[in-house]
């Protein structure tokens, strides 16, 4: 591809997550829960960082090899970090006041 | 082995092995900001996910963020952070195709992004000192963990701006100079989307969750 014809398809990609941005500022405003709103948020900024990750740092044209080393790691580990959400949920049973 | 590769061999004085290409088809400068890239993920994984801890955790958490000015601030340093990642892909784009004045022109035009993000950002944090917000202080009486939280987070991520744009420029100078190549400019350019992806969570989870609803 050449470079002009690249540099369209990062202002498409580079509007697009402005876009999804915007979505995210709207949807903050409606009536979501707490963690209904956190759900939400988290899938739009994993897509948002997908996007950037694919395209705008090149991951989508590199060795396969690349993206099977880094990503499984980094995505394995961030999952194993999801072991405190038990005790969070348990301190917000509590309802103890946190200075 | 082959013959060929005997051959290349025997003219290296046996040293092949040195010869032998990357598994992943880049430049080792490059696999290493990726290998940096990974640590640092795993590091705000780790302080976001901390933060989303307390924020879960503490019933009387404060949201302090009205539209106007945070959230709009909030909008407005994104955009900055959105357009800098692009003016950086120019940068990296002109230098691949040997345009080096054309690059240096997007290296600056992504130095002067980075430099306003981080003047948004502290015009930030001095309007919430104004209001009594510190790390360990909450004006509104509440939980202390919330400055702590956000000023830390923030502050994790405007040292890294901050170290970008320090970066960019010494690229710059360096590629200008012919001292450093294409290369460089597409591997600082790596880390300043990494940048600009973490800011894609530090948006909505530090200041969209904490807006006053």
């Amino acid at each position: 591809m050449e470079s002009s014809s690249r540099m369209k398809s990062y202002i498409g990609i580079w509007v697009g997550l402005i876009c999804i941005a915007g979505i995210e500022v709207f949807l903050t405003y409606r009536n979501f829960s707490v963690h209904q709103l956190l759900a939400i948020l988290l899938i739009l900024a994993f897509i948002e960082a997908g996007i950037a990750l694919l395209y705008f740092m090149h991951l989508k044209y590199e060795k396969p090899s690349l993206f099977w080393s880094l990503v499984p790691a980094v995505l394995f580990v961030l999952l194993m970090m999801n072991q405190i959400w038990p005790d969070a949920y348990r301190l917000a049973r509590l309802k103890l006041p946190i200075q | 082995m082959s013959e060929s590769e005997m051959a290349l061999g025997a003219s290296h004085g046996g040293h092949e092995a040195f010869l032998e290409p990357s598994p992943y088809g880049i430049q080792s400068k490059k696999l290493t900001m990726w290998l940096f890239i990974i640590s640092d993920a795993v590091t705000f994984g780790a302080v976001l996910f901390v933060y989303a801890y307390l924020r879960t955790g503490t019933p009387n958490w404060n949201t302090p963020f009205q539209f106007s000015p945070s959230i709009v601030n909030g909008m407005i340093m994104t955009l900055v952070l959105l357009t800098s990642s692009l003016t950086m892909l120019g940068a990296v784009e002109a230098a691949k195709a040997g345009r080096k004045a054309a690059s240096l022109k997007w290296l600056g035009a992504t130095v002067l992004l980075g430099a306003a993000f981080a003047v948004l950002h502290l015009r930030e944090w001095f309007h919430m000192f104004d209001e009594g917000w510190g790390l360990f202080k909450n004006p509104t009486g509440g939980p202390v963990v919330f400055g702590s939280a956000f000023f830390s987070i923030t502050g994790l991520h405007l040292m890294h701006v901050i170290s970008g744009v320090i970066a960019l420029i010494v690229i710059a100078i360096g590629y200008n100079t012919d001292w450093l190549d294409a290369n460089h400019v597409e591997t600082t350019g790596l880390y300043w989307h990494f940048v600009d992806l973490v800011w894609m969570f530090v948006f909505p989870l530090l200041y969209l969750m904490n807006a006053a609803r």
